[in-house]
């Protein structure tokens, strides 16, 4: 029920455009870094499955020892034991590649059942997710991740578990509030008085339609996340444990030559979670200004 | 005071703590699930495959006083966590109670001081953004915000021990509890907390927002026309809440970031407790550090309530 000149005033929010031409250039650098470093990271994990990297990860070389990036055939030099930068950074990817993607389906997936019911349903259920929500919060994460270390000593995989578990209030919070603002619009009401069943306007044209672009979003996010958790667990030396690398336990290693001066080893691995956390960031902000609108800044 | 004042102050304290008696049960109940379902309780243990037969066992479990049943082994262990006996380090072999204590204290002192660190950061340039708008320098401060949110804190700590203590000498490396200067030394954990616990960007953006919405909202335009200073209209929703807030959400993140700054810095606190008991399996006491720092976050966000309730009586009525 728009006036002809609203529409007019409005002109952006309606053309035809592709969102990407509609968008910030900011924006569109911040999504393309996220993309490049995405990409990287697949490529990456690719590589490391089928063991295609310059040199064998754990192949000491003591003759060439905490070389310099740049030294002819170790691009980005060698550590203390004179194994390769750059194929132990790639194959460090596995370390939260896939746990970071199970952590993410956990979050989505529960996330979205306990918020289209609450959404829907309200009343009990709506009470329900705000006590969980206050719980998870309650828990500083990596407390609650060393209780679940203590208890189990569980692998990667299962830690990851719990870390999906406490984003899913965040996902059914998001989703939750997404579907209170959508029932009162007129979409919504013309498909239930077209006696359209539940599950088509929830799957249809609430989730498909609507929550598309908070999946990809939260889904950058908790990929940031896991690398963050994934590589304080192994700094701490909970995690992959040597010879493999993670780029947790690789600062960790090579923090014992700091103090001589030698960076290197140990800032290769920090610069390339600082560059992977700042990608998926970037990524996940940006997404969320072009697609749902919303400048921040 | 007058009593006007009070009542609602007194009404959201006792809701506030209603609240936090129920999220404490709750948080209690997860930890004691957690540690039930865990292979090997601490009492086969004990037992070290003496008695091999169920019955002998459960035998020796009455004999022990240890009930069967899940809930009254959960609510006897609750009555004694109210009477303040958190059990016995497996480890040391001490009172958990007294070591939570002396480095809750610690860790409290780490989390308050970086919690200060942030917001010095994140106060000025979220008020120069939203009040200036775009200018020059906002997108080196949005990167600059970012880039120290992704930076690991691990690293961070060990640059600022290299450059502060190895390279200047600012302050000693070997730090005595009987040194001079040793409250210096504290500073730079409370530093590199600060920088490097990620949440710094997060709470730019919260507190731009709030106050570029307030400083757009009709009684800042009424005060600046008629003259009034418009920071004295706008600081307690524009600020004060804001700040609050974000002080209240992210207590958890600082006292998980703090695990790893006191491993880098060995700080007594109780991250470096925790990490040690993980390693150990040390089960009393990382539910006692479950439970405290549970009771920690729960203290800050009651702060949070009273300091909205304080500012907007109003809302005690909800």
């Amino acid at each position: 029920m728009k006036s002809y000149s609203q529409i007019s005033g409005e002109i952006g929010e309606f053309s035809n455009l592709p969102f990407w031409k509609k968008a910030d250039t900011v924006d569109l650098v911040y999504v393309s870094y996220g993309l490049l470093i995405v990409s990287l990271v697949i490529l990456s994990y690719v590589l490391g499955m089928f063991n295609l990297m310059p040199h064998d990860p754990q192949a000491l070389n003591l003759d060439l020892m905490m070389a310099s990036p740049g030294t002819s055939g170790h691009l980005l030099g060698t550590d203390f034991l004179g194994r390769d930068m750059l194929s132990r950074l790639i194959l460090g990817i596995q370390a939260y590649f896939l746990p970071g993607l199970l952590a993410i389906a956990i979050s989505l997936s529960f996330g979205t059942v306990l918020g289209v019911l609450a959404g829907y349903r309200g009343g009990r259920f709506d009470t329900g997710i705000t006590y969980f929500t206050n719980l998870v919060d309650s828990f500083p994460r990596l407390v609650l991740i060393l209780l679940v270390i203590a208890a189990f000593k569980p692998d990667i995989y299962y830690i990851m578990i719990v870390v999906g578990l406490t984003n899913v209030p965040v996902v059914a919070s998001l989703i939750k509030g997404k579907i209170h603002f959508l029932r009162q619009k007129n979409f919504i009401e013309a498909a239930v008085s077209l006696g359209l069943p539940t599950r088509t306007i929830i799957l249809k044209h609430i989730l498909w339609h609507n929550c598309r672009s908070l999946f990809i979003i939260q889904a950058t996010l908790g990929m940031g996340e896991a690398i963050l958790i994934e590589t304080s667990l192994s700094y701490l030396g909970f995690g992959v444990q040597e010879p493999m690398p993670s780029w947790g336990n690789m600062v960790q290693s090579g923090a014992n030559y700091f103090m001589q001066g030698k960076f290197w080893p140990s800032t290769a691995p920090a610069l390339a979670i600082l560059f992977t956390i700042l990608g998926f960031h970037l990524l996940g902000d940006g997404l969320n200004n072009m697609l749902e609108g919303k400048r921040g800044r | 005071m007058r009593l006007s004042a009070v009542k609602p102050i007194a009404l959201v304290m006792t809701r506030e703590i209603v609240i936090t008696t129920l999220l404490l049960l709750g948080v209690s109940f997860v930890v004691f699930v957690i540690l039930y379902f865990s292979p090997g309780d601490p009492f086969s243990v004990l037992l070290q495959g003496q008695m091999a037969s169920e019955e002998a066992r459960m035998g020796a479990r009455e004999a022990l006083g240890v009930s069967p049943s899940w809930y009254t082994q959960y609510v006897s262990w609750l009555v004694n966590m109210f009477q303040g006996n958190f059990g016995t380090s497996i480890r040391t072999g001490l009172p958990v109670l007294g070591e939570l204590i002396r480095t809750g204290i610690n860790t409290l002192y780490l989390t308050v001081g970086s919690l200060l660190v942030t917001l010095a950061i994140a106060i000025p340039i979220a008020l120069y953004s939203s009040v200036r708008g775009e200018t020059v320098f906002t997108w080196p401060l949005t990167m600059f915000a970012y880039v120290i949110s992704a930076l690991p804190v691990f690293w961070l700590g060990y640059i600022f021990i290299y450059f502060f203590m190895h390279k200047f000498n600012v302050f000693p490396v070997f730090s005595g509890t009987g040194a001079k200067f040793s409250w210096l030394y504290s500073l730079l954990p409370i530093f590199v907390l600060g920088i490097g616990n990620g949440t710094t960007s997060e709470v730019i953006r919260y507190l731009r927002d709030e106050m570029g919405r307030v400083m757009s909202e009709d009684y800042i335009r009424t005060a600046r026309a008629k003259g009034a200073s418009v920071w004295k209209h706008s600081f307690k929703e524009g600020l004060l809440i804001p700040v609050t807030e974000m002080i209240a959400a992210k207590i958890p993140f600082i006292l998980g970031g703090a695990v790893i700054v006191e491993q880098v810095f060995n700080w007594p606190g109780m991250g470096r407790m925790a990490w040690q008991a993980a390693q150990d399996r040390d089960f009393p006491v990382i539910m006692g550090i479950a439970i405290l720092a549970a009771v920690f976050v729960r203290m800050g966000s009651m702060f949070q309530r009273v300091v909205y309730v304080v500012v907007n009586p109003r809302a005690s009525q909800e």
